[in-house]
């Protein structure tokens, strides 16, 4: 990269998956190849994703550091960004930035019982800690995916839960908001804080990572908390709105701390510390 | 080291030496009944006197807008080049007042953390500061508040006090003052050491000791809610602001060809921290004031060692509902106060 830390590299679109009703995945692939395999990251990191002529965007990278010679992210349309990327078609260019911020803590994890629970969209940033531990599975202990949707309809990533499901050594759970369920749902009809709690998830040489909506977060916590789980031992992310990735713009800091520097990932305990201002 | 002064009629000499030395000379002068810094052509034009200018110097090293990137679409591919300047042009700020040089010093930290912004360096590098000493602040100043000084040397690179006989000491602080010096030497007189300098007295407004303990106790408190009450949220106070450094980044592009912009923002608007969704972690003037006076006085002193204000009062002067940052902070330091 140039000494200018605002440009972006360039990308280009080689796939696109469509997950749920304006909700889709875009497989990145660096146009110069160099810089594609000089290309790091670890699970958590974030990037600001660019349509020239439209703006950036911040997502977390989706797909895992284990498959390397591409990058994914996953968004849904709901702004002026947003629109653009769901807008393009195969070959055509992004910009991408990064990696950006801190990650979760993969090498801590190894030997534990691994909870992944994603709730609507923040299932991307946990798809991508799933992947990069199936690729990595000796390292780990039991795993057990939770995912949550308000919807069957709204479900991300739903060819990649039925590979999970279909997995030996992967405990798969996947629930819906109650009204949410369709005639042909063959999961937990419920919210999830309440299924964590029914299906009795243990705390014994655990760890949690979990990303959805700040109020799903709040409640679940809540329930992995009566279930005798500290607070050290989950992890989620913040979602705060970024501009630079840099820890300049001043956009997205909580109290003293800069998301896109010190974070996105925190632990639960973190973010008990925390102003309550996200 | 005071070595030499300047008579104050030969200011326009220095300038012209400056400029015969290729530095482009910015200085305050007066612009539809407004006091801005702009290029000089005529050092006349050049107005030592005014306290405090309308924005600060900040703008010439982080300009409101300026274009990281520029791009071109072609039959369906883009080219795209970054704007980032080779060199930037050598300048010399003549004229702006201690507080808006010590900005510079606060900024430098924000700007080099980790990822270094190349833009902001480069225009630093080739500026070189001369402060002027204020000799008559006004009751909007408050720099010895925030451990700032009328006649402080933080972020400058030469430093002139007015005496009362029509001189300007001249202190170097940095090897590019020096050079000044060199450059300016046929129009300097050597110092005496027995002038008389003019340097104006700031009473402290509060104790800053008391202030970031406070905020550190404080983020729920009713005190937000109700110096915020009359806040219209328009955002001036960070514009003239010399620190408010918070930026937005935007395209903007037509069908041939378009770029990305970097420009100024402000907490205090609020969409600043509004989410697609809707959400919006600071959704009321109160959690946004509280941010724009914790981000100065506790948030930048727990990252950078510093306050991020340097009491030029900029922000109370221009506020249409006067609001002034120093009693809102006095306010918190006297609760602390009257707490212990």
């Amino acid at each position: 990269m140039s000494a200018d830390i605002y440009e972006p590299y360039f990308m280009r679109v080689e796939e696109i998956t469509d997950e749920a009703p304006d909700i889709r995945t875009l497989r990145l692939v660096f146009q110069d190849e160099a810089e594609g395999r000089k290309f790091d990251f670890r699970a958590g990191q974030f990037g600001l994703f660019s349509v020239f002529g439209e703006g950036e965007s911040t997502f977390c990278i989706a797909s895992p550091p284990t498959q390397k010679g591409y990058i994914e992210c996953s968004f849904q349309k709901a702004g002026r960004v947003t629109r653009a990327l769901h807008d393009l078609e195969i070959g055509d260019t992004v910009g991408f930035r990064g990696p950006y911020g801190n990650w979760f803590p993969l090498d801590e994890m190894k030997g534990k019982n691994i909870i992944l629970i994603g709730m609507g969209i923040g299932l991307a940033p946990v798809r991508c800690v799933i992947w990069n531990c199936l690729d990595l599975r000796d390292d780990f202990r039991d795993i057990t995916i939770m995912v949550g949707s308000r919807e069957v309809g709204l479900l991300v990533y739903k060819r990649e839960i039925k590979q999970w499901e279909e997995m030996s050594g992967v405990k798969l759970v996947k629930t819906v908001d109650p009204g949410g369920e369709t005639p042909d749902w063959d999961g937990e009809v419920g919210f999830v804080p309440t299924v964590v709690e029914q299906i009795a998830l243990s705390p014994e040489n655990a760890v949690v990572v979990m990303c959805g909506p700040p109020i799903a977060i709040k409640f679940t916590l809540a329930a992995l908390d009566n279930l005798g789980f500290n607070a050290e031992q989950i992890y989620t992310t913040l979602e705060n709105k970024m501009k630079c990735g840099l820890g300049k713009c001043g956009r997205c800091n909580v109290g003293n701390v800069y998301v896109c520097k010190d974070g996105p990932v925190f632990t639960a305990a973190q973010l008990r510390s925390l102003p309550q201002e996200f | 080291m005071t070595e030499f002064k300047l008579k104050e009629a030969r200011l326009g000499e220095l300038v012209n030496a400056l400029k015969g030395e290729g530095y482009r000379v910015v200085a305050p002068v007066e612009e539809e009944g407004a006091f801005v810094f702009k290029e000089v052509n005529d050092p006349g034009e050049i107005r030592l006197d005014v306290l405090r200018t309308a924005r600060s110097i900040k703008e010439l090293f982080f300009p409101r807008v300026e274009p990281t990137l520029s791009y071109e679409f072609e039959g369906g591919s883009v080219t795209c080049r970054s704007e980032i300047p080779e060199s930037a042009r050598k300048t010399a700020i003549i004229g702006c007042r201690p507080c808006d040089a010590a900005s510079l010093t606060m900024l430098d930290k924000l700007f080099d953390w980790d990822y270094r912004d190349e833009y902001w360096f480069k225009r630093r590098e080739a500026t070189t500061v001369i402060s002027v000493a204020c000799d008559a602040p006004d009751s909007y100043c408050f720099c010895t508040s925030v451990g700032g000084s009328p006649e402080g040397t933080m972020g400058s690179d030469l430093l002139m006090k007015k005496t009362s006989d029509g001189y300007y000491l001249l202190e170097a602080v940095t090897e590019k003052g020096r050079s000044v010096l060199e450059t300016a030497k046929d129009v300097l007189e050597p110092a005496t050491g027995d002038e008389e300098v003019q340097v104006g007295d700031v009473p402290r407004q509060f104790d800053l000791e008391h202030v970031k303990p406070w905020l550190d106790k404080n983020f729920e408190h009713d005190y937000w809610d109700e110096i915020s009450y009359k806040c219209l949220s328009c955002g001036v106070c960070a514009f003239v602001c010399p620190t408010c450094h918070c930026f937005d980044i935007q395209d903007e592009a037509d069908l041939e060809r378009g770029v990305r912009l970097k420009s100024w923002d402000s907490c205090c608007l609020p969409i600043f921290t509004l989410h697609a969704s809707g959400h919006n972690p600071r959704a009321t003037r109160g959690a946004r004031y509280r941010q724009r006076v914790m981000h100065k006085f506790a948030y930048y002193v727990d990252k950078f060692g510093m306050t991020a204000c340097v009491g030029c009062g900029r922000c109370s002067v221009s506020c249409p509902i006067d609001m002034n940052i120093c009693t809102v902070v006095a306010g918190a330091a006297g609760q602390a106060e009257a707490s212990t």
